[in-house]
Parts: C-alpha cells; sequence; structure tokens
C-alpha cells in the first residue's frame, strides 16, 4: 500500500472548459511525486515537489497563477508539516516568490519558528537566497480577468468565486512510514489586503501526524478555520473511522456547523486514502502501486497505469 | 457542577474540602441550576518561568483583569464581552507581554498577534504582526464583526485599523524602559544562540475565557511575542485552533507557553477534543498538556472552561499567573498547586 501520494487542486465550481487542464494539471503532480517515493525520497519531498508543480502550473490559484487581493496584488500563503515531528512550517501574505511551499519548508528546516508573514517572510525569503521574482510573473490573464469582474458594484458574490482554480495540496505516506502534507494558496479572489485563510493554519490547511494521518484542505477558508478541519478530520480518524467516513463526517460538519463547503485529500498510515469533497467538483489525482487515481466530478474515478503517457 | 476536579481538590488544603461537598449538595440541583447558569471568567497572563520582582504584579494584574470580565457580565455583557474587556485590561498592563508591554522583535519593532472567538457561531477575528495597536484584542473583535475575513496579517491588518478608526501609537508608548534596555544588550546575539534558551524566555502572552449566563463561551488571546524574534515570526496565539478556540458544544481555552509546541499538537483544539470525548476540563487540559510535554518537549499552559460553568487553570510551566471569578468569589494562583480566593463584595 506505500508509498501513496494524493493531490488536489482545489474544491469549487470548475467550468468545462477549464476540466482537461485541472485534470492533467493534478495527473502530472501526482506522478511527479509519486516518481519522489518510488525514487526513495520522503514524504515531505515528494508533497513539496507536487505542490511545486501546482505553484508553476499557472492554472491554479497557488504561486503563478494566484488571485489577486482588492488592490490587484498577490499575497500568497502556504503550509508543510512533517508528521514524524509534528514539525511545520508556514507562511502567509508572502509576496514575488515563485514557490511558497518551498518557503514554508525552508521555515520548518531552517529556523526554530513555525510561522512567518508578510515582510518578514520576504526577509527570509531573501535571506536564504530565494529569488525575487516580479509580481507580473505571477499574475495570469485570467486571474486579472476575474478580480475585474469582481470589482463591478453589482459584481455576484457566488459567481465570484467560480472558476477559479482553488487552493492546491497533498499529502503522502513514504516507504518508511512517514507522513506529510503541504498546502499553498493565493487565498480568496478580492480578498482584503493581508488575509490570511485556513492555508498556512496548523490544523486548518492541513496536519500530519505520523500516528494518525493527514490531511490537506481546500474550499471556503473562513468555515475550515472555524472547524479546523485537517484536525477535525483526524480526531475522527483517531477515534476509527476511516480515511472516507473522517473526511466525510468533517465536512459535513463544516456545512451543516457554519455552512461552508469544500473538499479534502487524506491519508492514513497505512497507506489508505481518500478525496471527498462536497462542492461541486474538486479536481484531485492519487499515485499508488503504480496506478494513477483522479477525478474532478462527484463520483468520478478514472484509473490507469501510471506509466501511462498522459 | 464542580469547581475543582477531584485530582486538583486532593492538592488543596480546607478548600477542597468545601468543594467535595458543595458538589454532593448541588448535584440534587443540578438541573435547576442549569437554568441560572453560573457565568465564569478565567485569565492567564502568561505560563512561564516568571521571576518573583514580577510575582506580585503578575498576579494582582490577572485579579484586576479577571475582575474587569466579571463587570461586563454584571453590566449585561455576553462572553465576548467578557473576553475582551479582560485581556484589554492586560493589555494596558505594562507587566504582560501583550500592547503594553510588549516585546522588540529583531528589527527594533513591535508586532503584536490576537485572537477572539465566539463559542456560538466558531465566528473568530485573528490578528497577526500588526504593528503599534494598544489593544490587538479589540481590532481582532473588528476583524470578526466587520469583515466577512477572520484572520489579517501584516500591512493589511494596519490599514484595516486605520480604516475603522484604530488608532496607531508610538512605539515609545508600547515598550518600557527595561524592554528597550534588554533588546540593546540582546540584539548583537545571533539568531541562533538565541534559540537555546527559548525555554527560559518569557512566555507571557494573555489570554481569557468566559461563559456567560446563557451559557455561551469565547475566549480571547493576545501577545507581543518573543524579544528578538524573527521579523515577521507568528506563534500560536492568533492561530484559530492553537492558541484559543470557543465552541458552544464542548467549551473554550486559551494558551500560553512555547508557541511552536502549541501550534504542533493545535494545544485549545485538543483539549476541546477530550472534553468532547467526556472528560472533566481540568483532566481534558493535564492530558493535552503532558501529551505536549511528551510527544514535542514543550511546556505551556491553558485556562479553559465548558458550556455548563466547569473551569480549570493548569500548567506545566513553573509558573502560571492566572485568576478566575464565579459567583463573586475571585480565585487565582501563581505556583503550581497554588490556589487563593477572596470574596468579592457583592
Amino acid at each position: 500500500m506505500l508509498p501513496v501520494v494524493v493531490v488536489h487542486g482545489g474544491a469549487g465550481h470548475i467550468p468545462k472548459e477549464r476540466s482537461e487542464t485541472a485534470a492533467s494539471g493534478v495527473c502530472s503532480a501526482a506522478r511527479a511525486g509519486y516518481a519522489v517515493l518510488r525514487g526513495g525520497g520522503s514524504s515531505m519531498d515528494a508533497v513539496v515537489e507536487a505542490v511545486s508543480q501546482l505553484e508553476n502550473n499557472p492554472s491554479f490559484n497557488a504561486g503563478c497563477g494566484s488571485v489577486l487581493n482588492v488592490k490587484g496584488e498577490v499575497e500568497m500563503d502556504a503550509i508543510v508539516m512533517d508528521g514524524k515531528t509534528l514539525g511545520s512550517g508556514a507562511v502567509s501574505a508572502v509576496r514575488n516568490i515563485a514557490n511558497p511551499v518551498q518557503l514554508a519548508r525552508l521555515v520548518m528546516d531552517k529556523t526554530s519558528h513555525a510561522c512567518l508573514t508578510a515582510e518578514g517572510a520576504n526577509q527570509f525569503a531573501w535571506a536564504m537566497g530565494v529569488p525575487k521574482v516580479p509580481e507580473e510573473s505571477l499574475i495570469t490573464e485570467y486571474s486579472v480577468m476575474r478580480w475585474t469582474k469582481n470589482l463591478a458594484p453589482d459584481a455576484n458574490p457566488v459567481e465570484c468565486q467560480m472558476g477559479k482554480m482553488g487552493t492546491v495540496g497533498a499529502v503522502a505516506v513514504d516507504s518508511e512510514g512517514n507522513i506529510a502534507c503541504a498546502t499553498s494558496t493565493g487565498g480568496l479572489l478580492n480578498k482584503m489586503v493581508g488575509r490570511v485563510g485556513d492555508t498556512p493554519c496548523i490544523g486548518g490547511g492541513g496536519y500530519a501526524d505520523n500516528e494518525a494521518g493527514a490531511v490537506s484542505t481546500t474550499g471556503h477558508g473562513e468555515a475550515i478555520m472555524k472547524v479546523t478541519l485537517a484536525r477535525l478530520i483526524l480526531f475522527h480518524m483517531e477515534q476509527g473511522q476511516s480515511v472516507e467516513a473522517a473526511s466525510d463526517l468533517g465536512l459535513a460538519y463544516m456545512k451543516s456547523r457554519v455552512g461552508g463547503l469544500g473538499g479534502v485529500v487524506t491519508v492514513d498510515p497505512q497507506g489508505h486514502w481518500a478525496a471527498r469533497f462536497s462542492s461541486l467538483q474538486m479536481a484531485w489525482a492519487a499515485a499508488q502501486r503504480d496506478t494513477l487515481h483522479y477525478g474532478l466530478y462527484a463520483g468520478e474515478h478514472v484509473t490507469q497505469s501510471i506509466d501511462n503517457p498522459h | 457542577m464542580c469547581q475543582v476536579s477531584a485530582d486538583e481538590a486532593e492538592n488543596n488544603t480546607q478548600i477542597s474540602q468545601n468543594h467535595v461537598s458543595m458538589a454532593e449538595v448541588l448535584s440534587e440541583e443540578d438541573r435547576e441550576r442549569k437554568s441560572k447558569m453560573s457565568a465564569v471568567v478565567v485569565v492567564h497572563g502568561g505560563a512561564w518561568a516568571i521571576p518573583d520582582e514580577l510575582a506580585e504584579a503578575s498576579v494582582s494584574g490577572v485579579k484586576a483583569a479577571a475582575c474587569e470580565g466579571f463587570s461586563a457580565l454584571k453590566r449585561g455583557g455576553n462572553a465576548v464581552d467578557a473576553v475582551e474587556a479582560a485581556v484589554r485590561a492586560l493589555e494596558d498592563n505594562t507587566v504582560f507581554n501583550a500592547g503594553h508591554g510588549a516585546a522588540l522583535n529583531a528589527n527594533g519593532e513591535v508586532e503584536l498577534d490576537a485572537i477572539i472567538m465566539d463559542g456560538s457561531t466558531l465566528a473568530s477575528g485573528a490578528v497577526s504582526c500588526v504593528k503599534n495597536i494598544a489593544n490587538p484584542v479589540s481590532l481582532a473583535r473588528a476583524v470578526m464583526e466587520k469583515t466577512a475575513h477572520i484572520m489579517l496579517t501584516g500591512r493589511g491588518a494596519n490599514m484595516f485599523a486605520e480604516s475603522v478608526g484604530v488608532a496607531t501609537v508610538p512605539t515609545e508608548t508600547l515598550v518600557t524602559e527595561y524592554e528597550r534596555k534588554e533588546w540593546e544588550k540582546r540584539k548583537h546575539y545571533v539568531a541562533g544562540v538565541m534559540e537555546d534558551f527559548n525555554s527560559q524566555w518569557a512566555h507571557d502572552t494573555v489570554g481569557a475565557v468566559a461563559v456567560d449566563c446563557a451559557g455561551n463561551v469565547a475566549c480571547a488571546t493576545s501577545t507581543g511575542g518573543i524579544r528578538n524574534k524573527m521579523v515577521g515570526r507568528v506563534g500560536d496565539s492568533p492561530i484559530i485552533g492553537s492558541g484559543g478556540y470557543a465552541d458552544n458544544f464542548s467549551g473554550a481555552v486559551s494558551c500560553t507557553g512555547h508557541g511552536e509546541s502549541i501550534l504542533k499538537v493545535t494545544l485549545a483544539r485538543l483539549i476541546l477534543s477530550h472534553i468532547e470525548q467526556g472528560k472533566p476540563v481540568a483532566e481534558a487540559s493535564q492530558a493535552s498538556l503532558r501529551y505536549m510535554g511528551d510527544r514535542v518537549r514543550g511546556a505551556g499552559g491553558a485556562i479553559a472552561v465548558s458550556p455548563s460553568g466547569q473551569w480549570a487553570a493548569t500548567f506545566t510551566t513553573e509558573r502560571m499567573a492566572w485568576a478566575a471569578v464565579e459567583d463573586d468569589v475571585l480565585w487565582y494562583g501563581l505556583d503550581p498547586n497554588m490556589r487563593l480566593k477572596e470574596q468579592l463584595s457583592k
């Protein structure tokens, strides 16, 4: 059953014309994560690789392709967590870098802190030799189009959040049984300057524990925070629920208690995994036993050999 | 309804006898009591090796803050009003590292974090690394009530403060002379050296939890961080589930101690998960702090209250300044197993 990696490219409403890009993006990322695991890499290496690919892919709301804040700027959040030590690294409202997930990992590996924000996160990036990239390199035409539409006084708030790809993330268990998670996002479309969502909040955007499993979440950030969704799902697993049941319980609770929709990828120490969502769609892909699994629409589950060129 | 859990009662002297017997009498009337729920406010002024020269001021500070919080309830306020009032009192008191009395970061600036949470709706507001605001807990409340978001950071948090008319104050008014001198002394050390002494450092985050007469719970936590911390370092305080959490179905918690350890185990949420599974408040807190010590070698403290009015102040550090008000009785402590009380005039 091991190793295994599961990735998501965001839960929400993915319009048909973007669905193929979403599916191929998560499949590529899952393949990349799996290659790391098969080569003997750690679960942390695998999730960082998978999420970096999704950050580099302009079709997802992370790194390049991030949504814009109300001022038209890119402010990104990310987290990584190591299930063996419970160590984590997170950045919030970081700007002008291509891979926030890698900076989050540096916070974990190179400092005694768990989270750096805003100018401090950027100062740390430059001190670590992370290249400063122009904001334009992170902004896509699609993001600008969505941002402009949202600024209109009569903009429909529901329609506003549709169509944007979501937060990206991954969970993995390596051959040694070590578990990790990673999540990265550009946040909420037209968010207030400095708005931080669930992604960099441990227990919200993700959580990993060798003794319980790992979760990476996506969806309505404020709702995820209110129920600390990742940690909640793992509490259910600690109490004996399966990866599917625990994930569904968490998502159902979030919907009934605070009216929020979302999705998760979840894995347990034995390698059982689930990709569950209460939103209309979620782009996801998993790689295990040389098999690639993926889906987008509710109930969709396609499998093919991992070595099948896409 | 028990104010003192059985195992804590064993650690006390004559007070425990009164409470064991009180609990027996009350069990008959429990159902009636539930309709006139007892309101409780508990506050803490940080879990760390508080030196003797700060002990008296810390204890009187938390006592005053607990009374402030309780007064808010008596004036008709709810649990959120109570925790905000209590934490504001602690932020205004320079003996604690929050608002006034904050620590300086590596750049010699003040960066403040705070969170507030309403257990009835799970609504929450938080700010991280906001600069030069006297009462971050009130700004966090404004985020909760005036925006569609939960958390604002850095310049965005300051922009929001300005937009709602919250004044920025000069660094000098927030930082004590003592703190400025200490910072000057240490700024020449390399960051790596500082980390070794982390456990000895002040972790005097402040916080409060409350349950009001309607059974609503709330929590609030506020901090100026660690002296000479990296610019932009965010600890557990403003992170929902770690620095604090409140849910009418289980209770409210505010944490203090080694921030990175609290984050690793999402301490506030962990304590409440134990309460959800039926553990009394004190036992839930003790089990969670023990886990934090065993799993990640971190020490800290937590105050917790349940919707029925059970409460506890628990810590694994050398000391924690705490106080609670319930039924016009003021409880307070500093050293382990210390539990003093004063009758408040009605």
